[in-house]
C-alpha cells in the first residue's frame, strides 16, 4: 500500500473509536490490503458502528431536539441581549454623566442570565447524552450559526453578537463530557432558577415555546441527577 | 439462534483456539466459504456476539508484522460452544431428507 493510500485509511479510520482504529489499521497491515479495498473496509464499518449509534433515541435528541433548534433560539436571544445592552447600559458607561440605569436593566440582567442558563445547561446535556455523535451536534448547531452570521445586517451590533451564547454553551458541552451529570441540588437550583427567570414571559403566548424548547435541558439535568441519586440508594440499601 | 455467519465466526475462532484474533478468523473464514468477509461485518458480529455472552475478547501483542499495533484476541464462552452445536444439531436435522445429503450418504455406501 503506498504511503498516501495508506494515510488515507488511517484519515479515515480516525472515525472509529482508538481501541477498534488500533486493532482494524492492524489487521489491515497484516493481511497487506490494497488500498480500495482497505478503504472500502473501513468506510464500511465506520458507518456500521455509525449506523448502530444512531438506532438509540439520545442522538436524535442531542442534534435534532437540541442542537439545532438550541443554536437557533440562543442565537436570537444573543441578539436581544447586545441590543438591550446597546440601548440601555452603553450609553451610560460610555458618557460622561455617569452611570444611571433605567426600568430595562433588570429585564436585561435577567436575559443575559437566562442566556447564560440555557447555553450551559443546554451544551451540557448535548456533551452528556450523546457523546460519540457530538461532531454532528456541534455541525447541526454551527450550521445556523453560519447561516445567519451570512445574512445578519443589523448597522448597530456586530455580528458577532449572534454567538454570545457560544462561550457558554462550548464551556457547558465540556463540562458535560467530563461529568454526565450534576449534583442534584446544583441540578435543581439551576432548574427552578431558570423556570423563575422566565416567568416574566409567561403572559406572553409566543415565548411559550422558546422558553420550554429551552429549559428542558436543565430539568433533564435534574431528572438524570435525582435517577443517580436513587440508584445510588439502592446500591446502598443493597449492600447494607 | 444463531445466524449462518455467526455461526461461521464462532466455529472458526474455537478450531483456533489460543491464535483466535480479527485478521486470523478473517482469513479462514474467506478461505472456508471462498466469500469475502468485511471488516465491518466480522467486528460488528464479533461485538455483537460478546454481548450475548458467546465471545470474550481481549487485546492482545502487538507484532512487527502488524505495524505495531494491537490483535482483538477472541475466545469462544461455554455458551458460545453449545449456542454453535445447538445449530449445527439443528442443521444437521433439517438437512437430514434433503436430496444432497441423501445421495451423499448412497455414494458414500
Amino acid at each position: 500500500m503506498t504511503n498516501a493510500g495508506w494515510s488515507a485509511v488511517e484519515a479515515v479510520a480516525r472515525l472509529l473509536e482508538p481501541a477498534e482504529r488500533e486493532v482494524v489499521l492492524g489487521d489491515l497491515a497484516e493481511a497487506g490490503e490494497g488500498v480500495w479495498r482497505a478503504l472500502i473496509d473501513v468506510l464500511g464499518l465506520v458507518v456500521r458502528r455509525q449506523a448502530a449509534v444512531w438506532r438509540s433515541w439520545r442522538p436524535w435528541l442531542a442534534s435534532f431536539g437540541l442542537a439545532l433548534p438550541g443554536s437557533l433560539l440562543l442565537m436570537g436571544l444573543s441578539v436581544s441581549v447586545s441590543q438591550s445592552y446597546q440601548r440601555l447600559i452603553a450609553p451610560a458607561v460610555f458618557t460622561s454623566t455617569g452611570l444611571r440605569l433605567g426600568p430595562g436593566f433588570t429585564l436585561l440582567l435577567c436575559n443575559a442570565v437566562l442566556l447564560l442558563g440555557w447555553s450551559w445547561t443546554g451544551g451540557f446535556v448535548m456533551g452528556s447524552v450523546s457523546r460519540r455523535t457530538l461532531r454532528v451536534s456541534a455541525v447541526l448547531s454551527f450550521l445556523p450559526c453560519l447561516f445567519c452570521l451570512e445574512r445578519f445586517r443589523l448597522e448597530s451590533i456586530s455580528r458577532l453578537c449572534l454567538l454570545l451564547f457560544l462561550p457558554p454553551a462550548i464551556w457547558g458541552v465540556r463540562r458535560g463530557l467530563q461529568l454526565a451529570q450534576i449534583k442534584f441540588k446544583s441540578a435543581l437550583l439551576l432548574a427552578v432558577g431558570i423556570t423563575a427567570l422566565t416567568i416574566p414571559t409567561w403572559g406572553n403566548r409566543g415565548s411559550w415555546i422558546p422558553n420550554w424548547a429551552l429549559s428542558w435541558p436543565a430539568w433533564y439535568l435534574v431528572a438524570t441527577a435525582a435517577r443517580g441519586r436513587i440508584s445510588l440508594g439502592d446500591k446502598h440499601w443493597q449492600t447494607n | 439462534m444463531l445466524g449462518e455467519f455467526e455461526y461461521a465466526l464462532i466455529t472458526t475462532a474455537a478450531g483456533l483456539g489460543e491464535n483466535a484474533y480479527g485478521a486470523a478468523i478473517r482469513e479462514e473464514i474467506e478461505s472456508a466459504t471462498g466469500r469475502r468477509c468485511s471488516l465491518g461485518a466480522l467486528y460488528t458480529t464479533i461485538e455483537r456476539l460478546e454481548k450475548k455472552g458467546l465471545l470474550k475478547t481481549w487485546m492482545g501483542d502487538a507484532t512487527p508484522q502488524r505495524g505495531g499495533r494491537s490483535k482483538r484476541m477472541v475466545r469462544v464462552t461455554p455458551k458460545g460452544v453449545q449456542a454453535a452445536k445447538d445449530f449445527y444439531d439443528a442443521v444437521i436435522r433439517v438437512s437430514r431428507k434433503a436430496s444432497w445429503v441423501t445421495n451423499r450418504s448412497g455414494s458414500s455406501l
